[in-house]
C-alpha cells in the first residue's frame, strides 16, 4: 500500500533546476523538468507519467528514454531506478503500417 | 502512521471515483480517502477508453445525466482542474454504408429527438462535408454536433491531481477484500494486507471488482467483464476533430490533439474470457481485424503506422446501464459500478451525483432508475 | 492460417543461430526469424579478434565466426528467415511476424527470444542534435555500410565497446580526440584501452560532457572533471572541436517481446531481464531466452547459451534423451564457466580488483589514464628480458583468452590450465616467427630485440592501419601513452594469411627505447 500524500510530504516541493528544459522524451518532445514536476504533483509511476506526458507513447515506443525517465523519477523519489516497475510492453514491437496489419490472412465474414 | 479512518471512503482510483473525490473536496468535503487496488490511478478502464463524451446512442436512463455533463461540466473542465484535458466538442458521426445499417441510425436519432437530443441522419455527401477523409462506399450517417471526446488519460489524472491539491487522501496499490457494518451500518473497509480503514460513507467505484467486494455485504449487482482492445497510430497530420462510429460497430475512435488516432475494436471472435483481470494481454488476431475495418471507413490511414495496442476490461451490466445508487440494506454503502463501457464521458456528472449522495444531497439529475434493487426476474 | 515449428527463434544473433544448429543436429525443424536484411546479429559488425580459448572460437575476427555459424545453419537446413520482424508474442506460444507486406501467424511447440541488446542513452545539454550518435551505430555505418561517420570524434564511455569502436574508428580514418568516462576507472579489458592508448588518444576518467555545442549539428563538445558524487567541478572544463559524439554508455536487453507474453520479469543492474533458469526457460512453459536479452555479456557467451538452451528444448520435446541433454549441457556450461571467471567475470562487476591472481599488483595507471606505465611494466611474468629475439608479453589483467600459448610453435609462451592466468615467457628459444604478436586479441604481444649490435634494437608490433608503411619510411616511435619517444624507422613489414589481417610490422629504435616504443608514426 503505498500513501500518497505522505510520499509527497517526504519528497518535499518541486524545486527547479538549470537543466529542467532539457529533452529526454524525443518522440514526444518532454523535458525533465515536466517530468519532475508531474513526480511533485502525484504521477509517482512510470505509467502514471506516461499518461499524465506521454512520454515514452511515440514512435521508439520508449526504447531511447525509458531507462532516461526510469532515472529522473527514481531520483525524484529518492529510490533506486531498480525500485520503479518499468511500463509494459505492447505489441506491435516495431511501428507498423496499418494496411501490412490488415493483411494478416484473416477476412472478415461476411 | 498513515490516516487510516475519514469521513468517506471511496473504493476505486478511476475516473468515477477520482471525479467523486474531487467534487466533495470542492464541496468542502476533505476528509476523504481513495483506495486505489493497482500501483497506479486509472489503471482500468478510465485509461482503457475510446475517450468519447457522447450523447447520442445512449440509453434514455443515462442521457439525462450525460447531457448536463456536457452542457456543464465538460466546456469548462480543464480550466476548473487546471490541466488541459483535451475536450472537443466538434460532433460524432456515426457511419453506415448499408440499408440495415441506416435503418439503425435512424431508430437511434428516432429515441434521441424524442428525448430532446440534437441527432439528425444525413446522406454520404452532408458526410463527407463534415469530414472529407471518409470512404466514398459511405451512404449516410446519425449526426450529433454536440457530441465531443476527451483524453481520458489526462482527465482521471487532473481529477486525482486536483483532488490531492485540495487534501484528499490516496492510497494505491489498496486492493479491498471486504466490507463489514458495524451496529447495522456499513463502517469497515477491509484490504486484502489486513489493513482496516472506516468510514461512515463508502463510495463503491471499482468497475467490474465491485462485484466481489458488494458481495462481503450481501449485494450483488449482475455484471459480466468483457475485454476490448485499441489500437494508437503514430503521429498523422491534423484530420478531423469529430468522434466517429460506425453502424456496424466494427470499431469507433477519434484523433487527438497531439496527432495519434486512437480506436477502439474487437475481432468479433470470442475474445480471452478466461484471463485474468489482471493480465490485460491482447490478443494476436484483433489488431489486423481492427485495421481491416477502420480502412474501410478511412482509407487515408492505410500507410499510418500503429505503434502500440492494448486492452481493457468493461464490466457490462445486465441491462446495459450502471447501478449509481444508495443501498438501503447497508446503510452508508453507495455504489457506482456496471458503466458498460460508456462510463468516461459521464464521469464527470457521475462524480458530481456521488459526492451529492455522500453528502446527503439532492443530486442534480433524477437517476433513481438507476437503483441497485431494478433488477427482477423476467419470467 | 497458422504455421507450426517445432522451434521459434526470434533473433538470427550468435545466440539465436547457435541455439537453432543445435536444435537441428538433434533432428529438429526451427525457423529463425531476424528483421534485419543480414543474419548474425552484431557479429558481423566486430572486426576484431574474439577472446577465449579454441572452443570459445578465440583469436578469429567476429566476422568470421559469423559466417561459420551461417555455414553450419545452412548444412543443417536451418530456416532463416531474415526481413521477418516479430511483432508480437502472444499465448499458446504464437508468434506474428511482419513478412513483406503483410503479416504472418505460426505456433512453436517451443519459442526461444533471443532478441539482443539496443544502445543506452545519456543526456546533456545538446545530446538530440545530430552527431551525437551510439558507439554501436557507428560500427554499423563503418563495418556494414562503409560510411565514416565523423572526422573528429569524442567517445564517452570506457567500457569495452566504447574502446573496441575507438579503435575501429581510427581504422576507419576517424581521429578520435579523446575517451571520456565519469567513472574514475577504465571498465572494459585494460589491452584494448592499451592499444588506443599507444596511438595517441587521451582519456579522461573522472569527466563527463557538459555539453554538445552547435546550432543545427555538433561542431563541439565540452567536457568537465565530476567529483565522486557525479557532480561537475568548476574550473575544469575542456573543450574540442568535434563533427561526432559517440556515446558507449551500456546496454539494455530488448526484452519487451518476453514482457508482453507474460514472462515475470526483474529489474537488475545489466537491464531488465526475464526470470530464467541456469538453461535459459523463463516462467512461461516452453518460452526461453538466451543471449544479451537475458542479461548483457559477450558474444561467445551468447554462443554458449544458445547451445544449451537448443539442447535443453530438443530434449523437452523428445528428441533426445535426458542422458544426453545433461552431458551436453555440462560440456557447455563448463565453456561458460571459464569464459565468466577472471577479473572482469559478472561478479566482480563494479568492483575494484588491485592484484591479479598471481598476486602482482594491477597498474593504477592503466585503469586510471589508459596505459601501463613505464615503471609498472616489468613486474609481469610475460615481460622478460634475454639476448636476441624474444617476445614481451603485455597482459596484465586476468581475462579468460589463451590462444598466444597455441601460436608459438616452439613453446615458448605458457598460461597453463587456468585460461584466465597471466601467460608466462619459458626458456625455449624464440625464432621472431610472429605467431604470437599475431594471434593476440589484445594485440599486447610484441617482439623485442633489444640489441642488434649497432646501439639500436628492433620492436615487432601488430599494426591494424592503412595505409601500411612501407619498409624504410621515417618516423617516430609512440610510448604507451602515445608520447613521442624516439626516432624511428620501418625495418620490416610482414603480412601473412595465418597472421588474418594483423600486419607485423619492424621498426629500429635506439636501444633504450625498445622497452618504451610500442606503435610507430610514420612523418608526414
Amino acid at each position: 500500500m503505498i500513501d500518497i500524500r505522505e510520499k509527497l510530504d517526504a519528497i518535499g516541493p518541486y524545486v527547479p533546476a538549470p537543466d529542467d528544459d532539457m529533452l529526454v522524451c524525443r518522440c514526444e518532445e518532454v523535458t525533465k523538468g515536466e517530468i519532475r514536476q508531474a513526480v511533485h504533483a502525484g504521477m509517482l509511476t512510470i505509467e502514471e507519467i506516461r499518461r499524465f506526458l506521454r512520454c515514452g507513447m511515440g514512435l521508439c515506443q520508449g526504447q531511447t528514454c525509458g531507462k532516461l525517465v526510469k532515472g529522473i523519477v527514481a531520483r525524484e523519489l529518492h529510490v533506486s531506478p531498480l525500485d520503479i516497475e518499468p511500463a509494459t510492453s505492447r505489441a506491435p514491437m516495431r511501428p507498423t503500417e496499418m494496411r501490412i496489419l490488415a493483411r494478416d490472412g484473416g477476412e472478415a465474414h461476411e | 502512521m498513515s490516516k487510516h479512518t475519514a469521513e468517506v471512503i471511496i473504493i476505486g482510483g478511476g475516473v468515477n471515483g477520482c471525479a467523486a473525490a474531487y467534487y466533495l473536496a470542492k464541496a468542502g468535503m476533505k476528509d476523504v480517502i481513495v483506495l486505489e487496488g493497482s500501483p497506479s490511478i486509472g489503471h482500468g478502464g478510465s485509461s482503457r477508453n475510446g475517450g468519447g463524451v457522447r450523447q447520442s446512442g445512449r440509453d434514455v436512463r443515462e442521457l439525462p445525466y450525460a447531457m448536463y455533463a456536457v452542457q456543464n461540466m465538460w466546456p469548462a473542465l480543464s480550466e476548473e482542474l487546471g490541466v488541459d484535458v483535451e475536450y472537443y466538442q466538434k460532433g460524432n458521426l456515426r457511419l453506415g454504408k448499408t440499408d440495415a445499417h441506416m435503418e439503425k441510425l435512424r431508430n437511434l436519432a428516432a429515441n434521441a429527438n424524442s428525448l430532446g437530443l440534437d441527432m439528425k441522419i444525413i446522406d454520404g455527401k452532408e458526410v463527407k462535408e463534415i469530414c472529407p477523409y471518409l470512404s466514398d462506399e459511405i451512404i449516410g450517417a446519425s449526426w450529433c454536433p454536440t457530441d465531443g471526446h476527451a483524453n481520458p488519460m489526462l482527465t482521471t489524472l487532473a481529477y486525482y491531481k486536483r483532488a490531492t491539491e485540495l487534501g484528499v487522501n490516496f492510497f494505491t496499490d489498496a486492493k479491498v477484500a471486504a466490507l463489514e457494518k458495524v451496529k447495522g451500518k456499513l463502517r469497515k473497509v477491509i484490504l486484502e494486507s489486513g489493513e482496516v480503514f472506516e468510514a461512515d460513507k463508502v463510495i463503491l467505484a471499482a468497475g467490474y471488482e465491485s462485484r466481489f467486494i458488494a458481495r462481503t455485504v450481501g449485494i450483488d449487482v449482475p455484471m459480466t467483464k468483457y475485454f476490448e482492445e485499441a489500437l494508437v497510430t503514430e503521429v498523422q497530420p491534423h484530420m478531423f476533430d469529430i468522434m466517429l462510429g460506425v453502424a456496424s460497430a466494427d470499431f469507433y475512435g477519434h484523433q487527438s490533439q497531439h496527432g495519434s488516432f486512437v480506436f477502439g475494436s474487437d475481432s468479433g471472435l470470442e475474445e480471452t474470457t478466461d484471463m485474468g483481470l489482471d493480465e490485460l494481454k491482447t490478443s494476436p488476431l484483433t489488431v489486423s481485424a481492427g485495421c481491416r475495418a477502420i480502412m474501410g471507413y478511412i482509407p487515408m490511414l492505410a500507410d499510418a503506422k500503429i505503434v502500440r495496442t492494448w486492452g481493457g476490461w468493461l464490466d457490462l451490466c445486465y441491462d446495459g446501464v450502471p447501478v449509481i445508487s444508495e443501498v438501503d440494506e447497508v446503510p452508508g454503502l453507495i455504489l457506482a459500478c456496471g458503466f458498460t463501457g460508456h462510463g468516461f464521458g459521464t464521469a464527470p456528472a457521475v462524480g458530481l451525483m456521488l459526492s451529492q449522495m455522500a453528502l446527503g444531497e439532492k443530486t442534480v439529475v433524477d437517476i433513481s432508475s438507476l437503483r441497485y434493487d431494478r433488477f427482477k426476474a423476467v419470467r | 492460417m497458422i504455421e507450426r515449428y517445432d522451434l521459434i527463434v526470434i533473433g538470427a544473433g550468435p545466440a539465436g543461430l547457435s541455439a537453432a544448429i543445435e536444435a537441428a543436429k538433434n533432428g529438429m525443424k526451427p525457423i529463425v526469424f531476424d528483421e534485419n536484411a543480414k543474419p548474425g546479429g552484431q557479429l558481423f559488425k566486430q572486426i576484431h579478434k574474439f577472446f577465449g580459448s579454441k572452443e570459445h572460437k578465440a583469436k578469429i575476427r567476429g566476422f568470421n565466426i559469423g559466417y561459420e555459424l551461417l555455414e553450419e545453419a545452412n548444412k543443417l537446413g536451418v530456416d532463416v528467415r531474415l526481413n521477418a520482424t516479430v511483432v508480437g508474442l502472444y499465448d499458446e506460444k504464437e508468434v506474428t511476424v511482419r513478412i513483406d507486406d503483410e503479416i504472418k501467424h505460426f505456433k512453436g511447440d517451443s519459442v526461444l527470444v533471443a532478441t539482443g541488446a539496443s544502445e543506452n542513452m545519456v543526456t546533456f545539454k545538446g545530446w538530440t542534435l545530430p552527431g551525437v550518435i551510439g558507439a554501436g551505430a557507428a560500427q554499423t555505418m563503418m563495418n556494414l555500410h562503409h560510411i565514416k561517420p565523423g572526422n573528429r570524434i569524442l567517445m564517452l564511455g570506457s567500457g569495452n565497446v566504447g574502446l573496441v569502436v575507438s579503435y575501429q574508428l581510427m581504422q576507419a580514418g576517424c581521429e578520435v580526440v579523446a575517451l571520456v568516462d565519469a567513472a574514475p576507472r577504465i571498465g572494459g579489458y585494460g589491452v584494448h584501452a592499451a592499444k588506443i592508448s599507444r596511438c595517441g588518444v587521451p582519456f579522461y576518467l573522472s569527466h563527463t560532457i557538459v555539453e554538445a555545442s552547435g546550432t543545427d549539428r555538433v561542431t563541439g563538445v565540452t567536457i568537465a572533471q565530476v567529483d565522486s558524487h557525479f557532480n561537475f567541478i568548476e574550473g575544469t572544463e575542456k573543450t574540442f572541436d568535434v563533427d561526432t559524439i559517440c556515446v558507449a554508455v551500456g546496454l539494455s536487453p530488448m526484452s519487451q517481446l518476453l514482457k508482453q507474453a507474460g514472462v515475470k520479469m526483474k529489474d537488475t543492474p545489466g537491464g531488465y531481464v526475464p526470470e530464467c533458469d541456469e538453461w535459459g526457460r523463463t516462467s512461461v512453459p516452453g518460452i526461453f531466452a538466451a543471449g544479451d536479452v537475458s542479461g548483457i555479456e559477450e558474444a561467445s557467451s551468447a554462443m554458449i547459451e544458445g547451445r544449451i538452451a537448443g539442447s535443453v528444448i530438443s530434449q523437452d520435446l523428445g528428441f533426445i534423451e535426458k542422458a544426453e541433454m545433461e552431458a551436453r549441457a555440462s560440456e557447455l556450461e563448463d565453456a561458460l564457466g571459464s569464459l565468466r571467471e577472471g577479473m572482469f567475470a559478472p561478479k566482480n562487476r563494479g568492483k575494484l580488483i588491485e592484484k591479479t591472481e598471481e598476486g602482482i599488483g594491477v597498474s593504477m595507471n592503466l585503469l586510471e589514464h589508459g596505459f601501463v606505465a613505464d615503471d609498472e611494466i616489468e613486474r609481469y611474468p610475460g615481460v622478460t628480458h634475454r639476448k636476441g629475439i624474444h617476445p614481451v608479453i603485455e597482459c596484465t589483467q586476468n581475462i579468460p583468452c589463451n590462444p598466444c600459448q597455441d601460436a608459438c610453435p616452439k613453446g615458448c609462451i605458457s598460461i597453463g590450465a587456468n585460461i584466465t592466468s597471466l601467460p608466462t615467457v619459458t626458456e625455449n628459444p624464440c625464432i621472431g616467427c610472429g605467431m604470437c604478436v599475431a594471434s593476440c586479441s589484445g594485440q599486447a604481444i610484441f617482439l623485442v630485440d633489444e640489441d642488434t649490435g649497432d646501439g639500436y634494437g628492433t620492436v615487432t608490433l601488430p599494426y591494424e592501419f592503412l595505409p601500411i608503411p612501407e619498409k624504410g619510411t621515417k618516423g617516430v616511435a609512440l610510448g604507451r601513452d602515445g608520447h613521442e619517444v624516439c626516432e624511428a624507422e620501418v625495418v620490416n613489414v610482414r603480412s601473412a594469411k595465418a597472421f588474418d589481417h594483423t600486419n607485423l610490422l619492424t621498426m629500429k629504435v635506439p636501444k633504450d627505447m625498445v622497452m618504451k616504443a610500442r606503435f610507430f608514426k610514420a612523418a608526414i
